[in-house]
C-alpha cells in the first residue's frame, strides 16, 4: 500500500468513524478475542509486546520507574487539524490532544470497560437518573490553578451545547451541577448505561471554566488542561509541540514524577518509507503509521521495536436495500459468503488481521466470538443465491473510492467470486467525497466503509447501524428490522452486564443471520518505536499516554 | 532605450496570461466533483447547514460573480479560508511554508549550474574522448530514475548507511537547513543534470568551431581565457534559456521531493491539499507555482536579451 491509500482511508476513517462515536457500559463478561487476534498477527513482529507495555497510565500498573528528561518525536502522515475539542474530529487532532486534557473516567487498556480518572468514584440513585462523582483533589491546570467540579460544569455544559461538533456524545445528559467542589452531580434524561463510556469520550476534556477568563477562540489556540503535558506551538503542516506539566498529579508506582519526557513532538512526515527511515536513523522515536507492507522489514531492521495494538477497525460491504436485489436477505447472504476474507487479509494487510464474524468487534464491550457471521463458502454462496428470487444472478455496480487501494482490493477479490455465481459486478471510481454524498443519498448499489470506535462501548455503532434515530440509515443500507431495534433499545437502558451482555449477542445473531452488513475483518494497529522507547502503549480507541512514556538511552 | 521598450513589451504580454491562469485555477476547481461545504462540515452535515454555507461562501451565485469575487479577493491578497485547518487564513498557511521550497529550488539550481558547468566544459574540451563519452552516458541515467527514488537512495546511503546527512526534515536553524537541504537539493539537481550538460556541451562544440574562436585562439590567447573568457560567455545564453525552462519541471518536482524528505514546504502542503480537498490551498498554490512559472520565463527572455542584442530587435 502506498501512503496514499493510508491517507485516502484515513480520509475514510474521519468519514464515517467520527459519526460514529461511542459509548460504553460497564465490564463486559465473555472472552476476550485479543489474544487470539494478536496469535493471528504473523510471526514476523513482535506482537506480544502489548501485553507487557504499561496499560497507558493506569494507576494501578507495576511500571518500572521511567528515567525524567528528553523529547520524544512521533512521526505522522497527517497533521492535526485544529484543537477546539468540541468540533474537531480528526484522529490527527485527538491523539494529541488527550494529552493536554483529562477525562473524569477513562477507558481501560484492553477497551472493554471504563475507569476512575478525574473522578474517584460514583454511584447512582435508585431511579438510575442522578449520577454522584467524587472528584480527585489536588488535580490543578497546567497554569498552576487548582481544578474543580465547577470547571467540569462548565466544560460538560460546553461540550453538549456546541453546534455540528460532538454533543450529540452528550445528549443523555439532562443538567450538571457543581454542590462543592469535590462534587459532581449528573442527572440524565433516561435511564442510560452507556454514561460513563461517554465521559471518557476526549470532547469531554476538562476545561478551565469560562476558559480561564479568555475568549473560545483565544482558549483553542493555545489551551491548557490538567493533562501531563502543556501546550507548546502548532506550526500547521510540520509539527505541534507539547511541553511537560510541572504540576501534574500523577505518580508513577515508585513515587516518582510523571511525566517523565520533557517534550513531545508530532511531527507530519508524508511518505511512508521517510517516516520508516527517520525512526530507523534516530531522527524520530515514534512512527505512528507504518504500512502493513513494511512491518516485516522494518522488524528485521533491528533498530525499532514493531507493535501490532489492537485496534477497533472493522471493515465492512454495504448493500444499498433500495436496490431490489439486496433486500433480498439469501442474495445478501450470497454476497457474503462469497468474499474470501482470508485472501482479502493476506493481500490488504499482509497477514496481519483475522476474519471477521460480528458487527462488534473484539476490542469493545458484549462482543461475542460465536455470532455465526457468514464465512468464504461458495457452495453455500451458490445455495443461498438459487433460493432467493434471483437464482440466475443479476448485474450491479461496485462504488470504488478512486484512489484507494484497499477499496479495490476488495471489489476485484468480490467481482471474481460474484462472476462464478453469475452475478455481473461492474466497478466504478469514484472521488471519495462524492461517494460520501452517494452513500448518505443511497444513491449507491454495494460499496466498501469501516468503523473505528472512541471509546468503548458497542451502543454508538449499533445506533447507527440498527436504529433510524441514530441517522446512519443503518450504514446508509437502508436495512430495517423491529427485532434488531428492540434489542438495541432494550440494551442502551440495561445496566445489568449479564443481561446487557445477552442482549448484544442476540442482536449481534439477529444482524449476522441477515448479512445486511457482512463485516469483513479485524485488523490491529501497527506502530514502530525505537529500541530507547519505554512505556508506549495505544488503546484499542487509538488514544495513547504519553504522560508514561519515558527513553532509557 | 531599445530594451526599456522590450522590457515593457513583455511586461505588457504578461497581464492577459495572469488572467488567463487566474480564469483556469478558478475553472479547474469548480471542475473537481465534490462539495466544499459538505467537506468542510463533515459527516454531520445537514442540508440546511449546507445551504447555509453556500450562502456565506457565496457558492449559491452564478459562477462569473464568484469568479469576479475571486479576483476582488485576490488583488487584495486574499486568498480565502482553509477547509481543513477551519478560520485559518490560506495566505498565512502557504507564507509560513514558502521557506523550504524556496531553499530547495535555490540551492538546487545553484547545484545543477555549479555541476553542469564543469562538465560540459570538460567534455566540449575533447568531444569524442571517453571522458566526454562519460559524461554524456552517465548523466542520461538520471533521466530515468524517478526523483522520489534517487531520493530515498539518497537517504538509505547518506543518512542511514554513512550517516553524514541528516535522513530528512528542514533543521531549526540556519546551519541546519544548510545540513538538511544538501539531499533533497541534489536529488532535484541530478534530475537535471543530463539536459544541462548536453545542451551546454552542444552550443559550447558550436561556439568553438566559430570563427571569432579560431581569432581569438590565433591572438594567442591562453586555452583557458578562450574558453570562460569567450566561449562559455557565449554558449551559455542559450543554456539559460533550457534553464529556466527546467526550472518550471523543477517547481512539479518539489512535491515529490518535499514529500520524500519530510521537507513541509509549500509543494508538500499541495499534495496534503489535494489529498485533503482543502481546495483554496490548491488554488493558492497552483497560482504561486504558475506565477514563479511566469517570472522565471521572464526573467530568462530578459536575460537573453540583455546577453544577446539581437533577441531585442525580433
Amino acid at each position: 500500500m502506498t501512503e496514499h491509500d493510508e491517507r485516502t482511508r484515513a480520509m475514510a476513517a474521519y468519514r464515517i468513524s467520527r459519526r460514529s462515536m461511542l459509548r460504553t457500559g460497564m465490564l463486559a463478561t465473555g472472552a476476550l478475542g485479543v489474544t487470539s487476534l494478536l496469535s493471528a498477527c504473523g510471526s514476523s513482529t513482535s506482537s506480544s509486546a502489548t501485553a507487557g507495555a504499561s496499560p497507558s497510565g493506569s494507576l494501578s500498573t507495576s511500571a518500572p520507574a521511567g528515567k525524567p528528561g528528553g523529547t520524544v518525536t512521533i512521526v505522522r502522515n497527517e497533521d492535526a487539524q485544529g484543537f477546539d475539542k468540541t468540533m474537531v474530529f480528526s484522529n490527527g487532532s485527538i491523539w494529541i490532544y488527550v494529552n493536554l486534557w483529562e477525562t473524569m473516567t477513562s477507558s481501560a487498556a484492553d477497551g472493554r470497560s471504563v475507569e476512575p480518572w478525574i473522578a474517584e468514584s460514583w454511584k447512582q440513585s435508585q431511579d438510575k437518573l442522578t449520577w454522584t462523582f467524587k472528584i480527585k483533589e489536588g488535580v490543578k491546570f497546567g497554569d498552576g490553578s487548582p481544578m474543580t467540579s465547577e470547571d467540569i460544569k462548565f466544560t460538560l455544559d460546553e461540550a453538549g451545547s456546541t453546534k455540528g461538533g460532538w454533543e450529540f456524545i452528550n445528549s443523555a445528559i439532562k443538567q450538571v451541577t457543581a454542590p462543592d467542589p469535590t462534587t459532581l452531580v449528573i442527572e440524565t434524561k433516561y435511564a442510560w448505561a452507556p454514561l460513563l463510556a461517554d465521559l471518557a469520550c476526549p470532547n469531554n476534556g476538562i476545561v478551565p471554566k469560562d476558559y480561564g477568563g479568555r475568549s473560545k477562540a483565544d482558549f483553542y489556540n493555545s489551551p491548557v488542561g490538567t493533562g501531563p503535558f502543556l501546550w507548546g506551538a502548532w506550526k500547521k503542516g510540520t509539527s505541534t509541540t507539547l511541553k511537560k506539566n510541572p504540576h501534574y498529579w500523577r505518580k508513577d508506582s515508585a513515587g516518582s514524577q510523571l511525566p517523565y519526557l520533557d517534550e513531545v513532538v508530532w511531527s507530519v512526515v508524508a511518505d511512508d518509507n521517510t517516516r520508516n527511515v527517520q525512526v530507523q536513523g534516530g531522527q524520530a522515536q515514534i512512527n505512528e503509521n507504518p504500512p502493513f507492507s513494511t512491518l516485516s522489514q522494518l522488524e528485521s531492521s533491528g533498530k525499532v521495536d514493531v507493535t501490532l495494538f489492537p485496534s477497533t477497525r472493522t471493515d465492512y460491504i454495504l448493500m444499498n436495500q433500495k436496490v431490489k436485489y439486496f433486500q433480498d436477505q439469501n442474495v445478501r447472504l450470497a454476497v457474503s459468503y462469497a468474499i474470501d476474507r482470508a485472501s482479502l487479509i493476506k493481500a490488504i494487510l499482509f497477514g496481519h488481521g483475522t476474519p471477521a464474524n460480528s458487527l462488534f468487534m473484539p476490542t469493545v464491550p458484549f462482543y461475542d466470538k460465536t455470532t455465526p457471521g457468514q464465512q468464504y463458502d461458495m457452495d453455500k454462496a451458490k445455495a443461498a443465491l438459487a433460493a432467493s428470487a434471483y437464482p440466475k444472478g443479476f448485474s450491479t455496480v461496485w462504488s470504488a473510492m478512486s484512489g484507494d487501494s484497499t477499496d479495490a482490493a476488495i471489489a476485484q477479490v468480490l467481482q471474481a467470486s460474484l462472476k462464478e455465481l453469475g452475478i455481473t459486478m461492474t466497478i466504478k471510481n469514484v472521488d471519495p467525497s462524492a461517494l460520501h454524498a452517494q452513500e448518505t443519498d443511497q444513491q449507491y448499489e454495494i460499496a466498501h466503509s469501516y468503523w473505528t470506535m472512541d471509546i468503548a462501548d458497542p451502543d454508538e455503532l449499533v445506533q447507527f447501524a440498527v436504529l433510524p434515530e441514530g441517522g446512519g440509515h443503518s450504514f446508509d443500507t437502508g436495512y430495517l428490522s423491529k427485532k434488531a431495534q428492540n434489542l438495541a433499545r432494550q440494551a442502551e437502558r440495561e445496566f445489568d452486564t449479564t443481561k446487557r451482555q445477552q442482549l448484544y449477542t442476540q442482536l449481534q445473531k439477529v444482524l449476522a443471520e441477515s448479512a445486511f452488513l457482512p463485516p469483513l475483518w479485524y485488523q490491529p494497529m501497527p506502530y514502530a518505536t525505537a529500541k530507547s522507547v519505554q512505556g508506549f502503549f495505544v488503546k484499542p480507541t487509538g488514544l495513547y499516554d504519553m504522560g508514561v512514556v519515558s527513553l532509557n538511552a | 532605450m531599445q530594451y526599456a521598450l522590450y522590457v515593457l513589451r513583455r511586461l505588457l504580454t504578461l497581464i492577459p496570461v495572469l488572467v488567463g491562469i487566474t480564469f483556469i485555477v478558478f475553472l479547474l476547481l469548480k471542475l473537481i466533483p465534490g462539495d466544499p461545504a459538505v467537506t468542510l462540515l463533515g459527516v454531520h452535515a445537514t442540508p440546511k447547514a449546507v445551504a447555509e454555507l453556500h450562502q456565506q461562501m457565496g457558492l449559491d451565485k452564478p459562477l462569473y460573480q464568484q469568479y469576479l469575487t475571486f479576483l476582488g479577493h485576490l488583488l487584495q491578497g486574499n486568498l480565502g479560508q482553509s477547509y481543513q485547518y477551519r478560520g485559518v487564513s490560506v495566505s498565512s498557511l502557504v507564507f509560513s511554508n514558502l521557506a523550504p521550497t524556496v531553499w530547495l529550488i535555490v540551492v538546487g539550481t545553484v547545484f545543477a549550474v555549479a555541476i553542469t558547468v564543469p562538465l560540459a566544459m570538460i567534455s566540449a574540451n575533447r568531444p569524442g574522448s571517453v571522458t566526454d563519452g562519460a559524461v554524456r552516458a552517465i548523466p542520461l541515467a538520471g533521466i530515468g530514475l524517478p526523483s522520489f527514488w534517487v531520493g530515498i537512495m539518497l537517504i538509505l546511503l547518506l543518512g542511514l548507511k554513512v550517516k553524514v546527512l541528516p535522513v530528512s526534515g528542514f533543521g531549526t536553524s540556519f546551519g541546519g537547513h544548510v545540513q538538511h537541504i544538501i539531499l533533497p537539493a541534489l536529488t532535484i539537481a541530478l534530475a537535471q543534470l543530463p539536459i544541462l550538460i548536453r545542451s551546454l556541451r552542444a552550443s559550447m562544440l558550436e561556439v568553438l568551431g566559430s570563427d571569432y574562436i579560431v581569432t581569438a585562439k590565433a591572438k594567442g590567447l591562453s586555452r583557458s581565457r578562450v574558453m570562460f573568457g569567450h566561449a562559455l560567455r557565449n554558449a551559455g545564453v542559450a543554456s539559460i534559456t533550457v534553464l529556466g525552462v527546467n526550472l518550471a519541471y523543477l517547481v512539479g518536482s518539489t512535491v515529490a521531493v518535499e514529500k520524500v524528505f519530510a521537507l513541509n514546504g509549500v509543494g508538500f502542503q499541495m499534495y496534503n491539499a489535494i489529498l485533503g480537498r482543502d481546495l483554496p490551498v490548491v488554488q493558492a498554490i497552483t497560482l504561486i507555482f504558475a506565477v514563479f512559472v511566469v517570472t522565471v520565463n521572464l526573467l530568462t527572455d530578459l536575460a537573453h536579451a540583455a546577453l544577446d542584442p539581437r533577441v531585442r530587435l525580433g
